[in-house]
């Protein structure tokens, strides 16, 4: 049991990574990526290239966090600029097919360039024993780095002028403008820092899964159910609700089965949607 | 300090106000009164850069500042409170006075200042302003709008949804201000408030202005007294 808590501890914390890059961008008022799964394969892909092309690994990463965020710039100067005159409904809507699409595009492209590439990084060394159980040195290091994101997510949202105005044009964007916050400043540095955070998820999860370029739609789909359950447009709720979940399906997967857990973390979505339909963090309609 | 010249504005193609003309001068305070449904919200949404005007003027501090939008208005000083207040509902009382400084922290003095006005929110520091009472928030949405320390303050109904006891005790503050010598630019549609505290006036009617003047003739005009002051 302690050791399905712990590796559901280590999955949790990478679902809750995940998911943060979403729900961020759902906060601009309701702009539902859905090729965010997508962001993080192009972030593998490039990072997986660059060590082809030779460059050692730390420089490669670096590699992959720029392509990340170049992606995310490019989505707001382009695909997204429809999306923002939008409001309410229709930005939602719009939003879903417009970037469902882009999804479409670019798994198109990375299987027809590069039907086999994939990203695995390697972490050396043996297992580390943590309360008795066998943990992955790769997965250790995946959820370290997991949890220096959220705390410098948090004091980023928490203690910087940039990070409360990013949070006062989630809350009321009219109330920003009036203060001089500049949304359009806003929505391009949270479009930045969700392809950055995908880049990161893309370098966290190589180390224990491949990320193949076929892997994108299953990484939205993991991550729109994570946001679903921590309530859309929260940081704190994405954090919760991965690690919550997270420790569900290793559990569940312990117990029963790995073939069911896929349908056990939607019905806790849909559970949640039924008992708190603005997820455990989230803003409720007003 | 602002001069407002043949504005017209509206939604969709159809304009609520239509060739309106004022001004308010520096240390005035200037009140625009009419009831419910006169164009009061969307002449001072257009003005603040919320609502793009379909013709006229805006000059303040003898630049025009027509069609620009509200995030570039706020840093010359020209700060709008709304009638919806517009706060930060999750964030704390304390932090949505922070961001009333943005782009730059808040000095310790100027947030004393606003603390001492309103003494509710100093108690309230580390309540979420979502939780808060209307007056509260009424106080909360003017604090924030001081906090920048602005030069014209553009205040929407600041009575709108508030008990006669706490409409007044918002006036009361507002009065402080206005000791100070801060310019300020009023709707109010509980007139007699509104006219116990401002040195000039204009009568918004159907989008129209219909009348001006100083606070004075104002009161003592027949038509304002049956229609605004309860007089018959």
């Amino acid at each position: 049991m302690t050791a399905a808590i712990l590796d559901g501890l280590v999955l949790g914390l990478q679902f809750g990574l995940l998911a943060v890059g979403l729900t961020l961008v759902y906060g601009i008022g309701g702009v539902l990526n859905l090729a965010y799964g997508q962001m993080v394969v192009v972030a593998a892909i490039a990072v997986s290239l660059a060590i082809g092309a030779g460059l050692p690994v730390g420089l490669a990463i670096g590699v992959g966090l720029v392509a990340g965020g170049v992606f995310g710039l490019l989505m707001d100067k382009t695909l997204l600029r429809p999306v923002y005159r939008r409001h309410g409904e229709p930005r939602v809507l719009l939003s879903l097919l417009l970037t469902l699409g882009l999804a479409f595009i670019v798994d198109g492209l990375l299987l027809w360039r590069y039907p086999l590439e994939g990203l695995t990084l390697h972490i050396g060394g043996g297992p580390v024993e943590i309360l008795g159980v066998p943990m992955r040195r790769g997965s250790l290091l995946a959820s370290s780095i997991a949890v220096a994101a959220f705390i410098g997510l948090f004091l980023f949202f928490r203690n910087t002028i940039l990070g409360r105005a990013v949070r006062s044009v989630i809350q009321n964007e009219e109330g920003a403008r009036m203060l001089g916050i500049d949304p359009k400043r806003v929505r391009t540095f949270i479009l930045v820092s969700s392809g950055l955070l995908a880049a990161l998820v893309a370098i966290t999860r190589s180390m224990s899964i491949p990320v193949t370029v076929t892997s994108g739609i299953s990484l939205t789909i993991f991550a729109l159910i994570v946001t679903v359950v921590g309530g859309l447009g929260s940081v704190a709720g994405a954090f919760l609700a991965g690690i919550i979940l997270g420790i569900v399906s290793s559990i569940s997967a312990s117990l029963i089965g790995t073939f069911l857990t896929l349908i056990i973390l939607l019905g806790a979505a849909a559970l949640t949607i039924l008992l708190r339909p603005s997820g455990l963090l989230g803003v409720p309609e007003e | 300090m602002l001069e407002v010249e043949g504005f017209s504005a509206g939604y969709q193609g159809n304009d609520v106000v239509h060739d309106v003309s004022f001004h308010v001068d520096s240390g005035e305070v200037v009140m625009i009164i009419g009831s419910n449904g006169a164009g009061k919200t969307t002449l001072f949404r257009a003005i603040c850069g919320l609502l793009s005007p379909s013709s006229g003027k805006v000059r303040y501090d003898e630049s025009d500042i027509t069609g620009t939008r509200a995030e570039h208005i706020a840093p010359l000083g020209m700060r709008f409170v709304s009638a919806e207040r517009h706060l930060f509902p999750q964030m704390t009382v304390h932090e949505n006075l922070l961001l009333g400084a943005y782009p730059r922290n808040p000095d310790h003095e100027t947030m004393s200042i606003v603390l001492d006005l309103f003494p509710r929110l100093a108690e309230r520091r580390r309540q979420h302003a979502g939780t808060m009472s209307g007056g509260e928030q009424q106080m909360l949405a003017v604090g924030r709008a001081l906090m920048s320390k602005p030069r014209l303050l553009v205040l929407d109904e600041p009575s709108t949804g508030l008990a006669p006891l706490l409409a007044r005790g918002t006036y009361e503050a507002l009065g402080v201000l206005r000791q100070q010598g801060l310019t300020m630019l009023i709707a109010e549609q509980q007139v007699p408030l509104a006219m116990a505290f401002s040195d000039r006036g204009y009568v918004l009617e159907n989008g129209y202005i219909r009348l001006e003047g100083t606070t004075e003739e104002l009161a003592a005009n027949p038509g304002v007294r049956r229609a605004y002051l309860g007089v018959t």
